[in-house]
């Protein structure tokens, strides 16, 4: 199942939107922390978990996914968000605290929901994998159409929802496909240290399910990937654990040191940036020309601009509005 | 005989500046040579000074205060 | 023999105690998260993995259940583990080992089987870290049997906390506040970064602590409560009103006697907590007085903690929830003393 043109330019565009919305909140997110670096402090306080560089793996999946189809993430949602047409104003306001945003500044950037396109992210490492067994155990019930997918990092294929969660799409032969976003460490602590196997696509085997490795970090092979797994669960063929290869060209959190990443290795990766190879790509089989390509830019700046606009100017919800939303 | 505390050149790459976070010593106690005195944090990373030598320290600059590279923030005399 | 004056952050405090029992007891070792190279995320296992080496300072997998009850069995038999749980959030990934479990056991085999685990976890928010990265609950591990919970407001405490935790053959539930810590990154309360000794002592367990003499009422608190506690005490004089101000210490064993003794001197009572409101530590510490005497009270008690709420991330409102000295002068003035 190979991408069409089309597909292959919605997935870069989606790509470039994603990375220039993650430098964008990067920059705006160090405001006012410097010289201080003090998490509490600028228009966005908190922690901050970026994308850069895993677009790949929120655009090869989701160019096969409709607004019915379920995604549930993990605290470094930005790249899944977007691919997945998250409302990006009301996105971003809820990054800034503001009353605008998706939960009214409830959430903020760890806690992402958008009904409409059925997506949302959690805080707490494999919390959403169980949600995931049920959005598709609900599809199924109901004889409604949809997949749900489960995104987590390579540390949460070692949290026990993860076998539980695994084990229970097997066995009820569930709509759910499983994505480990593999970018090598969890904060300061590497894989190898941490995981039993190699790739944890070897752990499917376990749970009677298919597992697929993709290396390289590159959409139109976790396009291909993707469309197979999402196929035989649409097909009620079960469930599918997809591992895919990639990397994170920031820290785990903004604040993060990296002292724990061997020399060069960020260098390394700046090198094997996707966004740049996949650009590269696209314009050397003439898919797309230098024209197309300065449109998608200005186009995904002014989208990013303009919602990070909506998010400053919006207010913050009165602080009693605090005490709303606990029960519907 | 006076010894300055400053924020030595080598400390951290780069010219940004840093904030001091803790001092690890009252102004005015008694400090031995190599003890911890104060954390620097510049960016993301915290960075120990300790002192040049025995003696009772006065503490020139205080915690939330930014400084830089060859800054000299306390005095053991 | 001149002692040296010093002062430490919570978090050097914390990996001071550590290292001074390593180096004691053989059967004392370390696990959790990034408590390896990285020193801790919040900086509480510092230098440790450089003199113990990694066999004793182990970074876990993100596998909270599996090393939580590995603390239990090793605990179980004969070693003294010390395991980190990041965030006390996480504390729902795992909470069967904990209080099923290690909290339970010693009951369960007729005190034949000691657990002595330390459970150490970062708790508290106010810097906007969102509902599951900034929760306290205290009064959930205080409410449950078989486990101590230690709640330190200061270096010198947490050291002595530390140390006495390792040395007690029970589970100890270690709580550290965020904000209390020493981390540049998060801003400090200046006032828990104090004057610790180098040599090792011990702060009992079950002993509160009056940190500021009053006689109009009295304050209790934990953790980063009793520096608010503190600065609305110095209001407050600025007022006429004299403020007592309990450092409850612990929670597990609660030292009843300590706050009763102080409310009978006052006759007035505020309790300020991070915690959620209902069902918590505030409302044991206003019925341990009100059920022992209540005509010692010349008011109804007050307290002040977070609102049954899940913490929310937009600054206003988080800001606004929190217990501050603000909320504490206020509550104190109204009763018009």
């Amino acid at each position: 199942m190979k991408p069409s043109v089309e597909q292959k330019l919605w997935m870069y565009e989606h790509m470039f939107v994603s990375r220039y919305y993650e430098e964008t909140i990067e920059k705006i997110y160090l405001e006012g922390k410097s010289p201080v670096f003090n998490m509490a402090k600028g228009p966005i306080p908190g922690e901050m978990h970026l994308s850069n560089g895993q677009e790949p793996c929120a655009v090869g999946v989701c160019a096969h996914l409709h607004d019915y189809d379920v995604i549930t993430a993990t605290h470094r949602p930005h790249h899944q968000a977007i691919a997945k047409g998250v409302d990006l104003k009301k996105m971003t306001a809820e990054i800034f605290g503001k009353k605008t945003g998706l939960s009214g500044g409830r959430g903020g950037h760890m806690h992402i929901f958008d009904p409409d396109v059925s997506f949302s992210c959690s805080g707490i490492v494999g919390q959403g994998l169980g949600p995931a067994v049920g959005a598709a155990l609900s599809r199924k019930l109901q004889n409604k159409p949809g997949v749900a997918i489960s995104y987590i990092g390579e540390g949460a294929a070692n949290q026990g929802a993860f076998h539980e969660a695994l084990n229970l799409a097997s066995v009820w032969k569930l709509p759910v496909i499983f994505i480990v976003e593999d970018n090598a460490w969890g904060i300061s602590v590497s894989k190898e240290t941490a995981t039993s196997v190699p790739q944890n696509a070897m752990r499917a085997q376990g749970y009677g399910m298919p597992g697929v490795f993709v290396p390289g970090n590159d959409p139109v092979a976790i396009f291909e990937a993707a469309g197979e797994a999402i196929e035989r669960a649409r097909n009620g063929e079960g469930p599918t654990l997809l591992d895919l290869e990639t990397y994170r060209l920031a820290g785990h959190f903004m604040g993060d040191a990296e002292g724990y990443r061997p020399e060069g290795e960020k260098e390394g990766l700046n090198k094997k940036d996707p966004i740049l190879l996949f650009e590269k790509e696209l314009l050397a089989n003439k898919e797309l020309t230098h024209e197309q390509n300065e449109q998608i830019k200005i186009a995904a700046r002014a989208r990013v601009d303009e919602a990070v606009e909506f998010a400053r100017n919006s207010d913050y919800a009165p602080a009693e509005d605090a005490m709303d939303c606990v029960f519907v | 005989m006076s010894v300055e505390v400053s924020i030595p050149a080598d400390l951290w790459e780069g010219d940004s500046d840093a904030v001091i976070t803790t001092w690890f010593v009252n102004d005015g106690t008694s400090v031995k040579a190599k003890q911890l005195l104060v954390e620097v944090m510049t960016e993301k990373i915290q960075h120990e000074i300790h002192s040049p030598g025995n003696g009772k320290i006065t503490i020139l600059k205080q915690v939330d205060e930014v400084v830089g590279k060859g800054d000299c923030i306390a005095r053991v005399s | 023999m001149a002692i040296k004056e010093r002062k430490l952050t919570i978090a050097r405090a914390m990996a001071e105690a550590t290292a001074q029992e390593m180096r004691n007891d053989e059967t004392v070792f370390v696990m959790g998260e990034d408590v390896g190279p990285l020193g801790g995320v919040f900086g509480n296992t510092r230098g440790l993995v450089d003199e113990f080496g990694p066999d004793r300072v182990r970074d876990t997998p993100i596998s909270e259940t599996a090393f939580m009850g590995a603390a239990v069995g090793a605990a179980s038999d004969g070693m003294r583990p010390i395991v980190e749980l990041m965030f006390v959030d996480f504390f729902g990934v795992c909470f069967d080992a904990i209080y099923n479990n290690m909290a339970k056991n010693a009951y369960f085999s007729g005190g034949n089987v000691k657990v002595p685990v330390v459970l150490m976890t970062s708790t508290g928010g106010g810097y906007s870290d969102g509902g599951q990265h900034s929760q306290c609950v205290y009064g959930t591990f205080a409410h449950l049997p078989g486990m101590k919970v230690v709640v330190p407001s200061n270096a010198y405490d947490a050291k002595g906390m530390m140390i006495a935790a390792i040395r007690d053959d029970n589970p100890v539930i270690f709580m550290y506040h965020k904000a209390l810590q020493g981390m540049g990154w998060l801003g400090t309360e200046p006032g828990a970064t104090v004057h610790v000794p180098e040599e090792e002592y011990v702060v009992e367990f079950g002993k509160a602590k009056t940190v500021r003499e009053g006689s109009d009422v009295t304050i209790v608190s934990l953790g980063v409560g009793v520096h608010h506690s503190l600065k609305a005490a110095k209001q407050l004089e600025e007022k006429g009103i004299s403020a007592e101000v309990v450092d409850l210490r612990t929670l597990v064993p609660l030292d009843r006697d300590h706050i009763f003794e102080s409310v009978k001197k006052t006759g007035r009572l505020v309790v300020v907590d991070e915690d959620y409101q209902s069902f918590g530590v505030t409302g044991e510490i206003i019925t341990s007085v009100v059920e022992r005497d209540v005509s010692i009270l010349k008011a109804p008690p007050k307290r002040i903690a977070y609102p049954d709420i899940p913490i929310p991330f937009s600054p206003v409102m988080e800001q606004w929830a929190l217990p501050n000295p603000t909320k504490i002068v206020e509550a104190c003035l109204k009763f018009n003393i």
